[in-house]
Order: C-alpha cells, then structure tokens, then sequence
C-alpha cells in the first residue's frame, strides 16, 4: 500500500520560464499593447510596400507639397511623391539597421564578457580596461567621424553603432558567468570531462543569456535614435534610399521656411512611437525575466 | 579621504592614455586619410603631396607621431589645423563659449524642472500628476531632439513668428548693451527648450524612483510620527537622502548634453563646438577631430570621477579605505 500521494509535477504547478515569463509580461498591460502597436508597425513596414498603390520613389509633379489627404495619409513632397511610401521602405532600413548593430553588439558584448568571466584573472583585467575607454569615449562624435571618414553603407553604419553600445552587454556576462562558473552543474560538467569551450557554450551561456535579452532590446531603442541622429545630420544613407533620419534631414527647409509640417512630423512620430514601444517593451521584459524582482 | 582622492584621480591618466591610443590608431587604420582628395591627380603633384606630408610629419613611423601629437596635448600644443592653418586650441577655444553657454543652460533648465517633478510625482504616487509626468518623461526619453527641434521651428518661429529660427544674433538689426543680451537669449530659448528636454525626462524619472526608495524608509515614518510639517520631511529628510543618486546621474548627464549639442548646433546654426566636428569630418582634418574627440573623452571622464567623489561625500555611510 502506497501512503504517499502523487505529487503533481513540477511543470503543472509553475510552468516552464519562459510561460513563467510571458504570464509576468501579460500583467504590464503598457507593454503588451507596446508589443502589438509594435508588431503592426514591423508588418506594415514589411508588407506595407508591396499592398501600397503608391511607390516611394515615384515622382509626380501634378501633386507636389500636398498636405495629407485621404489619397495622400502623410502628405507629399517636392517631387510629388507619398510619403506614406516612403516612411514605410524608411522604415524598413531604419528597423534593419537597428536590428542588425542590436544583434552585432550583443555577440561581441557576450563573446568579451563570457571570455572575460570565465577565464578572469590578466585576460579579465585587460578586457574591462578596454571596455572602460570605449565608455569613455564621446559616442556620438566617433560614430560621426568612422561613418564620415570609412563612408555611409549599411555595414559601416551598423559597425560604427554597434562599436559604441556593446561595453553594456560585456560586464552584465561577465558578472553571470563570474558567479555562474562556481555553481555545482558546472563541477559537475567539468568532473565528467568536459572542455572549457563546451562548459562556456553550452552549460554557461543559457543561463546567462537573461539579462543579454533584455539590455539587446533597449539597445534597439538607442540604435535607432542614433542611427535617425546620423541621418539627420546628412550622414547616413545617400538619397534616393531615406530612412526616418534621412527624411528628417531633407524636410528641414521644407518645415522650418515653407511651413510644410508634415514633410517632418511623420517620420520624427514614426521613431517616437518606435523608441516608445520599444522601451515599454525592454521595460515589461526585464520584469518578466526576473522572477526575483517585486511588484512595485 | 584624501587618499581615495589622490587614487582615483590617478586612475584617470592610464584612461586618457588609452583612450587617445585608440582614437589616434582608429583615424590611422580609415582608408584615405588627410590627403586623399589631394592624391592621384597628377604627377605633378605627387612631389607637392610629398612636401606636406612631410611639412606635418605624416611621414615619420606612426608610434613616433602618436608620441609627437600625444606630448603635444600634455604641453598645450595641440598641432594646427590642416584646413585653417591655425593652432587646434585656438580654434577650439572660440567655439567652445557657444557650446559651453549651451550646455550649461540646458542642463540648469533640465534639474530646475526635474527635481520638483520628480519629487511631487514620488510625494503623490499613483496620482493623475503621477501618470502624466511618468507618461511624458517616457515619451520625452523616446523622443528625437531634432524632431522636437523641427517642430517647435515650425510653431514658434515659422507659424508664430515669436523666436528666430537660428543662429546666435539677429544680423539685420545693430543691438548693443542690454537689447542684445535679449535678442541673445531669444536666440537660445528653443536650443536651449530642446537639448534640456531629453535629459529633464531621464532626470525626473531618476528622482522619482530615489524619493519613493527614501519615503519607504522607517525614518521618514519616524518623521512624521514625530509631528514635523509634511514639508519639512520632504525637503529636509527624503529629498536631503533621494539626492545622492540623482546627484551622481545628473553629473553624468553633462557629457550627454555637450554630444546632443552636435545636432543642436547643426540645425539651430550655432558656431559651436559640434558643427566644428562636423565640418573638420568633411574636410578629413585630423589635429581639429583628434582635439575634440580628447575634449570629450576627457569630459567623460572627469564627469565619472566627479560622480564619484560627490557620492562619497554626500552619502556618510560610505567611507573609503586609505
């Protein structure tokens, strides 16, 4: 006779972290909403381009300077084209920029970190120093000076983000891998034989990985407004292709001398609402991916 | 205490040191270079290419410039500029008034807003004042300052006609003593509106979040228990406390402000230090770029220490060991 009852299984009770995760993220109502605007804005930016009557580069000068209008939502330009069409294929080299200086970072951030953390001592030492000067470096300055002195494309642009916002990423693995190499599994890993590498790889870095999600997707956020700084400037993408940034920067006569509001309003709302979502999102990720953390 | 002061200030050095290693090897290692425009057209001035290149030394081995440029810095010579002809720190200095004047202002605007924000929204949590200004400095952080910028152009000085659209004094009129005092502050006020209103959010957020970890404390309940004005427990017990962090961010902030200055300058037309970067990137002059870049390092740097040191002499608890 068996005195003991069953215990239901852990899973029933608790779920996996990840549904851990997403039931804490659906209780910050702000980021869920920030997920779905931001889910629409990536679809339309996406497949916006090819159901679109209108193509971005098309120039019609029959209906140049129009304000918006049912046929026109976001107005047109100088030359007459919709700039509907072209926030949206904007959009769509704003998104992928940001996206892959985001994705760039975070493999150097976590390459430096898990190597620093887990071998520490001279290598430690040396890598932290280096992290400490690209901190200290004037950010914006460097990234204005290699995208004007190497040329704008898409790999300079993204290198030259990505070189300035990766030190974040680094200490946050370094510090998991630092406490996380003490734990038992990784004893155990190690007294079974093993390698360095497969301990670093596969039984170090799911667990640290956390805290890389949450600071790669703020990290979209200042990609995005550095990238949109560059363009403004003059210094990302040369015309025809635009992105917000860029569309910025040629409505700067338009908006400031002719009066034509929307030539700028759309493409700067566009990054605002963004960025927004984008931190609302960081925001309820962090909390969600957390579990130590208390309701406030 | 003066130890730990000692210590820390000398950490800076090797910071600097590598820092202007790095900048001075990543100006080495871009394709082109000062004289890329001038090369290749011609052999006749191949031999003229020659002569300034040696004339700036850009022939000697590259470590024997870096040491030539680097002891330059640390004795006040900053090499002159390829463009202009004129010493680096001359040019530097003109600018740097504008920029200064700008930064300055914008981050005095930024705490003279923040703090009382912050405070009344931590002091009311939860409250309509609370959800508003939560809302808007989320909005403020997300924001574009060119676009701000753009847009307040477009209200203020295209459609209304109240502010100048640029620069930093109305040419066509001849103003003198105190009328241009304010035709120079007219000029500021949007710059000034702008570049503060990124950081004004950041802040408030910031001081919210110290003044609600400060008013949960037992000693504010002790406070209030005791009888002491509302007032008096909040000026004087929990903002006294809240503002040892916020102190150190708004320190950090003052770096920000001067790099958000670079677009500032660029679409107000304010003859600053940023619009001077830019425009030495475009002309690839090199002693000017390198001037700047240490400038601002060395601003980041100084801003950490100071951090630092402010923390430990606010915050009593903390004392480090000699």
């Amino acid at each position: 006779m068996r005195l003991r009852t069953r215990k239901p299984p852990l899973t029933e009770l608790h779920g996996s972290l990840s549904r851990d995760a997403w039931r804490r993220f659906r209780r910050h109502t702000l980021a869920v909403v920030a997920l779905g605007v931001l889910g629409v804005l990536l679809l339309a930016v996406i497949v916006g381009p090819f159901v679109l009557d209108a193509e971005p580069e098309r120039i019609d000068f029959g209906s140049k300077n129009l304000p918006p209008t049912l046929a026109h939502p976001m107005g047109t330009d100088e030359l007459g084209r919709d700039q509907l069409a072209r926030v949206l294929s904007g959009g769509r080299l704003t998104l992928a920029v940001a996206t892959a200086a985001v994705l760039v970072a975070a493999l150097l951030g976590v390459v430096v970190g898990a190597i620093a953390g887990y071998w520490g001592g001279l290598i430690d030492n040396a890598l932290m120093r280096i992290v400490d000067v690209f901190y200290s470096l004037p950010s914006l300055f460097v990234v204005i000076l290699l995208v004007t002195l190497v040329g704008a494309s898409f790999g300079t642009i993204v290198a030259a983000i990505a070189a300035f916002t990766w030190m974040n990423t680094a200490r946050l693995v370094r510090a998991s891998y630092l406490s996380l190499k003490e734990r038992e599994f990784v004893d155990a890993a190690r007294s079974l034989g093993v390698g360095d590498v497969r301990i670093v790889v596969r039984h170090i870095l799911p667990n640290a990985l956390t805290p890389v999600i949450v600071s790669a997707t703020l990290g979209i956020a200042t990609a995005i407004l550095t990238e949109s700084a560059l363009s403004f400037l003059g210094l990302g993408f040369q015309p025809p292709h635009a992105t917000w940034g860029g569309m910025l920067n040629e409505s700067r006569d338009a908006v400031t001398n002719l009066g034509h509001w929307w030539r700028g309003f759309f493409p700067g709302l566009m990054i605002l609402v963004t960025v927004l979502c984008v931190n609302y999102v960081g925001d309820g990720a962090r909390d969600a991916l957390d579990p130590r953390k208390e309701e406030r | 205490m003066t130890t730990f002061l000692v210590k820390r200030g000398l950490q800076a050095i090797p910071l600097l040191i590598g820092i202007s290693l790095l900048l001075f090897a990543m100006l080495q290692m871009t394709p082109g270079g000062p004289l890329a425009s001038s090369e290749g057209t011609g052999a006749q001035n191949a031999a003229r290419v020659e002569q300034i290149r040696e004339h700036y030394g850009l022939d000697d081995p590259l470590p024997v410039q870096y040491f030539n440029w680097a002891g330059g810095v640390a004795t006040g010579d900053w090499g002159t500029s390829f463009n202009t002809g004129r010493p680096v720190l001359t040019m530097i200095w003109e600018r740097l008034p504008n920029t200064l004047l700008l930064t300055g202002a914008a981050f005095l605007l930024a705490i003279a807003i923040a703090v009382p924000i912050g405070v009344l929204a931590a002091r009311k949590q939860y409250s309509w004042f609370d959800y508003v200004s939560s809302g808007l400095s989320f909005v403020g952080v997300a924001m574009p300052s060119f676009w701000l910028a753009l847009m307040l152009l477009f209200v203020f000085s295209y459609s209304l006609g109240w502010l100048p659209s640029g620069g930093l004094e109305d040419l066509r009129a001849d103003h003198e003593g105190f009328s241009a005092v304010i035709d120079r502050v007219r000029h500021m006020i949007l710059p000034v509106i702008v570049l503060a209103a990124v950081s004004t959010a950041q802040l408030a957020r910031y001081v919210r979040g110290a003044m609600l970890d400060v008013l949960q404390q037992d000693y504010v309940r002790t406070a209030r228990g005791s009888g002491l004005r509302e007032r008096t427990v909040i000026v004087g017990h929990a903002l006294r406390n809240a503002a040892i962090p916020v102190v150190t961010v708004a320190v950090l902030t003052i770096p920000e402000l001067f790099l958000g200055s670079v677009v500032m300058e660029t679409i107000f037309a304010i003859p600053g230090i940023g619009r001077l970067f830019v425009e030495s990137a475009n002309l690839r002059d090199y002693p000017v770029l390198l001037g700047i870049l240490m400038i601002g390092a060395a601003l980041v740097v100084v801003a950490n220490l100071v951090a630092d040191i402010v923390y430990s002499l606010l915050d009593p608890r903390i004392r480090y060991a000699s």
